[in-house]
């Protein structure tokens, strides 16, 4: 007990002896030096205090920001998303609206009443054969109109209308092996049979062979042919094949005037044929093929 | 590893009287915690700490005040001290006597803080208001810091 009581003696008379020194010098040297040292010390826990102390305040307000902010975020990127698809749907109907808005001021200068059709299917196994357009009988279209493609500023053919049901109808296309057309080719004016390949290509047949068929001579449909108006552009002599020696006439290829490939709409010509003329022309064009 | 908590306990005492004023002082008045801290610390602990921790405490009481660097330290020092004696003949760990412990003793802290400050520098830097409300906030305090330290001396055998 009397250790004790030393110890706390001995204590007391230590800390304040220490006071009485800071208490005595506290500009000294040594005493705001012990100041400042002790100031780092303890300031930082106050420091950290005070920081703790505001988030434990804000805790429910930074809470329900985050919650806000997430929520606005989520929905800010469905925005975003949505926007983008819109975009995309934009363009593409800006795009659209150019082409349709060219084809429709080339449609105006055609000397043929129709009208445009959008192309609504086609067959991979059947891509150079034939196409669905979205204009059937409702609309007025009929069996054999003729169907123009336009391209490069100008109209072509792209083939006729073959089969006809209420709200869609049935291409076939120039570029069908079983298709063809009277022509004539310029600048003579020399007619001959345009038929198609199963492929991008044309050919040109039965040209007579003392004739000067030179490449890139323009093919346009003739007025002997009746299912097709006269004039329609068709497309251009590629390659001319020598004559056969079994064979008194010369063929050649021909590049379309319209790539099947790229069409989007096409204009349907109205051609109101009586139906016997058109069966004559189905015949002979059969006879043509069989002849192939 | 006692001397690290007893650290942290120091630090966390002062940070918090320094937190209760900032943000819970009323007309000016909040409860000394430090007061409170070193009086539950003198009345825990042995001679040498108590007077030990008396210090330092009152030491940071004057890093947060700006006038009579010591003060204080030298205050709550003999606050121990004084303690340390009285509890020899009183039971200081029921809540009566640390009532009327805290009140006394923060009056004789204020007085004798007041004198050293009127002797050393001149000046009265505790205002009439703080003299007669603070005692009792401090005896509202001291219980409930005297429970804080007990439960943290039976568990980490700090103090």
């Amino acid at each position: 007990m009397s250790r004790e009581k030393d110890a706390a003696n001995y204590a007391i008379a230590f800390f304040a002896v220490l006071s009485v020194l800071l208490l005595l010098f506290p500009s000294s040297k040594i005493a705001h030096t012990v100041r400042i040292a002790a100031s780092y010390t303890l300031y930082p826990s106050l420091h950290y205090g005070a920081r703790y102390g505001y988030f434990v305040r804000n805790v429910p307000a930074n809470f329900l920001a985050l919650f806000e902010t997430d929520q606005e975020n989520r929905s800010l990127k469905n925005k975003i998303r949505e926007l983008e698809v819109k975009l995309l749907n934009s363009s593409a109907v800006v795009s659209e609206n150019d082409r349709l808005a060219r084809e429709m001021r080339l449609s105006r200068a055609l000397p043929w009443a129709g009208s445009w059709a959008r192309v609504v299917n086609k067959t991979p196994a059947d891509w150079y054969g034939s196409f669905f357009i979205d204009k059937g009988s409702d609309d007025g279209i009929g069996v054999n109109d003729t169907v123009l493609g336009m391209q490069d500023e100008r109209a072509g053919l792209a083939g006729r209308v073959f089969e006809v049901y209420p709200r869609f109808s049935k291409v076939l296309l120039i570029t069908n092996s079983a298709a063809s057309a009277v022509c004539a080719i310029a600048p003579t004016g020399l007619e001959a049979l345009v038929e198609g390949k199963g492929t991008w290509l044309l050919k040109v047949n039965y040209v007579p062979e003392e004739s000067a068929l030179t490449e890139g001579a323009e093919i346009a449909t003739a007025p002997g042919g009746l299912l097709f108006p006269a004039g329609v552009p068709v497309g251009k002599v590629g390659k001319v094949y020598p004559r056969e020696s079994f064979m008194n006439f010369i063929t050649a290829d021909v590049t379309p005037v319209v790539n099947i490939n790229t069409l989007k709409e096409v204009f349907v010509v109205r051609r109101n044929l009586p139906q016997e003329v058109t069966a004559a022309a189905q015949d002979n064009e059969q006879a043509a093929a069989n002849r192939r | 590893m006692t001397i690290i908590l007893e650290i942290f306990l120091y630090l966390a005492s002062g940070s918090f009287y320094w937190w209760w004023t900032q943000n819970f002082a009323f007309f000016g008045l909040a409860p000394n915690f430090i007061f409170a801290a070193a009086l539950s610390a003198a009345i825990l602990a042995g001679p040498v700490k108590a007077v030990a921790w008396g210090f330092f405490l009152g030491l940071y009481a004057d890093m947060l005040g700006i006038s009579m660097f010591g003060g204080y330290a030298l205050t709550y020092s003999l606050m121990a001290y004084a303690v340390y004696v009285v509890k020899r003949h009183f039971d200081m760990d029921s809540l009566f006597s640390q009532l009327v412990a805290a009140l006394s003793l923060s009056w004789l802290c204020m007085l004798f803080y007041q004198g050293l400050s009127l002797s050393f520098f001149k000046i009265n830097p505790i205002g009439i208001k703080i003299f007669l409300a603070e005692p009792f906030l401090n005896a509202l305090a001291v219980p409930v810091v005297f429970q804080v330290f007990y439960q943290l001396k039976r568990r980490f055998e700090i103090l």
